[in-house]
């Protein structure tokens, strides 16, 4: 039995989502309650930035008579600009070290004085439009809702809410830069790829909330991640059009309001890009543990790479037996049917859509 | 021989790397131990599973769907020890599939301390984050940004911070200021994300460094890494930084309880085990060997010259999960000189991008397969330069920009074993390492090198055995002279001296790569007589030799095109080249 890589491209079905704050506060909403995707359901106070005065540098002495220089001590409250350490030179006149920041001295010691800024306040918000499933005291919530869930492959952070709005009428045609006007103020836009980077240009200036399109160059990739803007790349680099079942999905999304969150993290403790659109809101006991299915013939998988790359289909047939592939490696196969035609792909290249 | 290693007779060796886990069963036949069979899965530490025993499950069934023989019982636990229906003596795993060290590195001077301190990380699973170092002067006054150290540890949050500097019995004060900074910057993070900081600088000053971190962090004091300005010490901070590894990411990746309780012996991190079958090979006939393994996530290089052995892991470089980390490194335009197409750099970036993002896909088209080739060459190149650093000039290393001469060359990784023809494999090798004079190649085609150390710690006779019949597949002898000429020029004329007393003689002209049969098993004489611009290992130009070779799945195999490899500074020509050198290695 073989386990393909699993992508969600569901048009029903049931999505929770963790949300958990960085460290321990306070949640603010009860079990149960109906919240929006920027409703703030947890905050807690994170520690300010610490900055050191280096007073023997800065009063260019050495250390060891630095320590007598020091005019504030541990718990002391400093603004910025307040004389922290003084000595007077050689013509008499005295040099100051200021204070970098508002904040709190929090520690004095071999002629550096750390002052740590005041905390900040971290609103955690739910996400997307859902409803709370249960609360954890003091680190977060579980959203709950029935609705769209479109995986990416690759996304560059960040998070945004809005209308879907499709801006290509097939899901092969890239997004021009003149397709992207005022009417796209606050949505989330949808092509097939983004071709270069005056596309980029105008949705930051039309106020585009984010986009999802099927791929862009790699080239890209630099302006894509200082992008003020989460983008979604559903297929992966290159030129490659949303898949079929992905425009299909989000085609079908059009006018709805959706939460797009374009983190991204490959390498390690993987997390992919992805698309809800909530239905409705929905109250679901337990999360639904993500399962493993294996590849088996009828199932609908997309090709990830070859020739084929990008293509949609059903298994038609696995062959028992390795076979020779074009590159010359013996490899274990599926015929998929793409275009009508069944084409062998090694079942290390599919991914099964669910 | 222990009673225990006597009684272990079935031992189940299991490598769980990035990409791939594999299960190999070893047994005893008739008077020997072979390899009986071997079945692979892709690794499970990964959602929708995230436990990595689910793949070792999936291949030790597929062992046994392939030998008949049960292995697991029906709650998925191992069978131990062997019964009359099913089971094995001993289950030993090596492990690659966590997550490296991620790692801040804060020392006085970047060529003494730090650099140091470098090396002695190089041989673990460390991803070098940020180096800083204290000796940038302004203004006459040691520049020590404190605020620049404590921002860099609540950002990187990283996993280990070594703080190295100063001979012992110095006074190095802002070692002290760097300590307060790496202490306030720990104070920052959640307690459960602070790292852990090894301090391996001036002995003199570990209880002032322990003063000021003890309250903050997990502090280790090593031996300095750099006692004195002429000795270097990384004995004692490569044990404690494989030790944290092991601790905090090892046993952490879930799953690895499971695999652990299965082991009589401690579960090995794959780049030990494969450093130490590396060894194994040169103590055995007393001979330089390289061994090189290219993985999904990390490659790993391991040596012995002239009896000193050196590993270098980069744990940045892989064809999979670190493809597109290589564009970091090097200009595309390196990549595509392997190539023997045009290609456009665009579509490049575009196919190692989409490799890192899936990284358990496969080449399927002859391009695709060339273009995995390519980047591995480049991978083996700048690994093995990172371990040329530890090479010392003379003895067997005859030229400072090449390798040493090394007797025997082992290749092992999935871009390595899974290839089209076996040529495949032994140019990646010659044009990423450009071995010289005269050396055996070898392939792990089944992947045993690194599982065969840990089947050494329970059966080594079976080690020892399975290694001789089953390991290494002999790809043949290269002989490669050192020296450049103009093409077409003759390089080197060898007589072959057959065992039934035939003989072959043939010119060979620079610039070309030669192969001569000669079959797995067979060994023969070779007669070298090198022109006076070259060298075939013996350190002087001209200077003829004699030695014996052994055959191999290709034979002999003679690259006269140069050491150092030229390359045409024309795209097409170079593509031109190596398709030349693709057909001449039968590919």
């Amino acid at each position: 039995m073989y386990y393909p890589v699993s992508v969600r491209i569901a048009p029903t079905t049931t999505i929770l989502r963790e949300r958990i704050l960085p460290q321990r506060g306070e949640v603010l909403v009860e079990r149960g309650a109906v919240v929006l995707a920027t409703d703030v359901v947890a905050r807690c106070q994170v520690p300010g930035e610490v900055k050191a005065v280096d007073v023997s540098r800065e009063l260019r002495i050495d250390r060891a008579r630095a320590a007598g220089r020091i005019r504030v001590a541990a718990g002391d409250t400093v603004q910025a600009g307040d004389v922290v350490a003084a000595a007077r030179g050689l013509a008499g006149r005295f040099r100051n070290c200021r204070a970098p920041a508002d904040g709190r001295v929090l520690e004095v010691r071999n002629g550096l004085i750390f002052i740590e800024a005041a905390p900040v306040s971290l609103e955690l918000q739910a996400g997307m439009k859902g409803q709370i499933a249960s609360v954890m005291p003091g680190l977060g919530v579980v959203v709950s809702a029935t609705g769209a869930l479109l995986q990416g492959i690759w996304g560059n952070g960040g998070t945004a809410e809005g209308v879907l709005k499709m801006v290509v009428d097939s899901p092969e045609k890239p997004l021009r830069a003149r397709a992207i006007d005022v009417s796209c103020q606050g949505t989330l836009i949808v092509g097939g790829r983004i071709p270069g980077e005056e596309v980029l240009e105008q949705a930051t200036e039309a106020k585009v909330r984010g986009i999802i399109v099927g791929s862009a160059r790699a080239d890209l990739r630099p302006a894509l991640e200082a992008l003020p803007i989460p983008v979604m790349l559903t297929e992966g680099f290159g030129m490659l059009p949303l898949s079929q079942p992905a425009y299909s999905l989000l085609q079908s999304s059009m006018g709805r309001e959706a939460s797009l969150d374009a983190e991204t993290r490959t390498r390690w403790d993987v997390k992919r890009p992805e698309l809800i659109v909530p239905w409705q809101p929905t109250v679901s006991e337990a999360s639904p543990q993500p399962e493993a299915i294996p590849l088996e013939e009828g199932v609908m998988v997309r090709i990830a790479r070859g020739p084929h790359m990008g293509a949609t289909g059903a298994v038609t047939h696995i062959p028992a037996r390795p076979q020779v592939v074009e590159s010359g490696a013996r490899l274990p196969v599926a015929e998929v049917e793409v275009d009508g035609d069944p084409v062998a792909v090694p079942l290390a290249n599919l991914e099964l859509i669910h | 021989m222990t009673h225990d290693e006597m009684s272990i007779e079935s031992v189940l060796a299991i490598d769980c790397g990035s990409t791939t886990t594999q299960a190999l069963l070893v047994d005893r036949v008739g008077h020997e131990y072979r390899l009986i069979a071997r079945a692979e899965a892709p690794s499970s530490k990964e959602p929708p599973w995230n436990d990595i025993v689910v793949a070792v499950r999936q291949a030790v069934s597929k062992l046994t769907e392939i030998t008949g023989w049960r292995l697991l019982d029906e709650a998925g636990q191992i069978i131990t020890p062997e019964r009359q229906d099913g089971g094995v003596d001993a289950v030993v795993a090596v492990a690659s599939a966590s997550e490296p060290l991620r790692t801040l590195a804060i020392g006085l001077r970047r060529d003494i301390s730090l650099e140091s301190a470098r090396q002695a990380l190089a041989g673990s699973y460390v991803l070098l984050e940020e180096q800083v170092s204290l000796d940038r002067r302004q203004g006459g006054v040691l520049s020590d940004d404190v605020d620049g150290q404590i921002r860099l540890i609540r950002e990187l949050k990283p996993d280990l911070v070594v703080l190295v500097g100063g001979i012992d019995g110095a006074d190095n004060d802002h070692l002290l200021v760097a300590a307060e900074a790496v202490g306030l910057g720990c104070s920052a993070l959640p307690k459960g994300e602070r790292p852990t900081v090894v301090y391996a600088g001036n002995a003199d000053l570990r209880p002032a460094v322990a003063e000021i971190l003890g309250a903050y962090c997990d502090l280790r004091a090593v031996d300095n890494v750099r006692p004195e300005l002429s000795v270097e010490n990384p004995a004692p901070l490569q044990t404690e930084v494989e030790e944290i590894y092991h601790r905090k990411k090892m046993d952490r990746v879930p799953g690895f309880g499971t695999l652990a309780a299965w082991s009589p012996v401690p579960v090995q991190p794959a780049n030990k085990a494969f450093a130490q079958t590396v060894q194994y090979l040169a103590q055995l006939d007393g001979i330089n060997v390289l061994g090189v393994n290219v993985g999904g996530a990390s490659t790993t290089a391991a040596s012995v010259v002239d009896r000193q052995l050196d590993l270098r892991v980069r744990s940045d470089l892989g064809l999979s999960y670190s493809a597109a980390r290589l564009l970091e490194e090097v200009p595309v335009e390196s990549i595509l000189r392997w190539l023997p197409f045009e290609m456009d750099p665009g579509d490049l970036r575009d196919a190692m991008l989409n490799k890192a993002l899936r990284p358990r896909t496969l080449p399927q088209t002859r391009q695709e397969l060339l273009l995995e080739q390519a980047l591995a060459r480049e991978i083996l190149r700048l690994t093995v330069a990172d371990l040329s650093a530890r090479w010392p000039q003379g003895g067997s290393r005859l030229y400072k920009h090449l390798l040493p001469k090394f007797h025997l060359i082992v290749g092992a990784g999935g871009v390595l074993a899974n290839v089209a023809s076996f040529g495949q494999a032994a140019l990646m090798l010659l044009d990423g390492l450009q071995p010289v004079g005269v050396c055996g190649l070898a392939l792990d085609r089944v992947g045993l090198t690194a599982p065969l150390s840990a089947v050494a710690m329970v059966n080594p006779l079976a080690a020892a055995q399975v290694m001789e019949q089953d390991a290494l597949l002999n790809l043949g002898t290269v002989v490669a002279p050192v020296g450049t000429a103009r093409e077409g020029e003759t390089a080197l004329t060898f007589r072959l001296n057959y065992e039934d007393e035939r003989t072959l003689e043939v010119e060979v002209a620079y610039g070309s790569l030669e192969i001569i049969p000669l079959p797995a098993g067979r060994t023969a004489t070779l007669e070298l007589r090198p022109s006076r611009r070259f060298d075939i290992g013996l350190g002087t130009k001209g200077q003829a030799g004699t030695t014996k070779v052994e055959g191999g799945i290709i034979g002999i195999i003679v690259d006269a095109r140069g050491r150092p490899l030229p390359m045409a500074e024309d795209a097409a020509e170079q593509q031109a080249r190596m398709q030349r050198w693709l057909w001449d290695m039968g590919s």
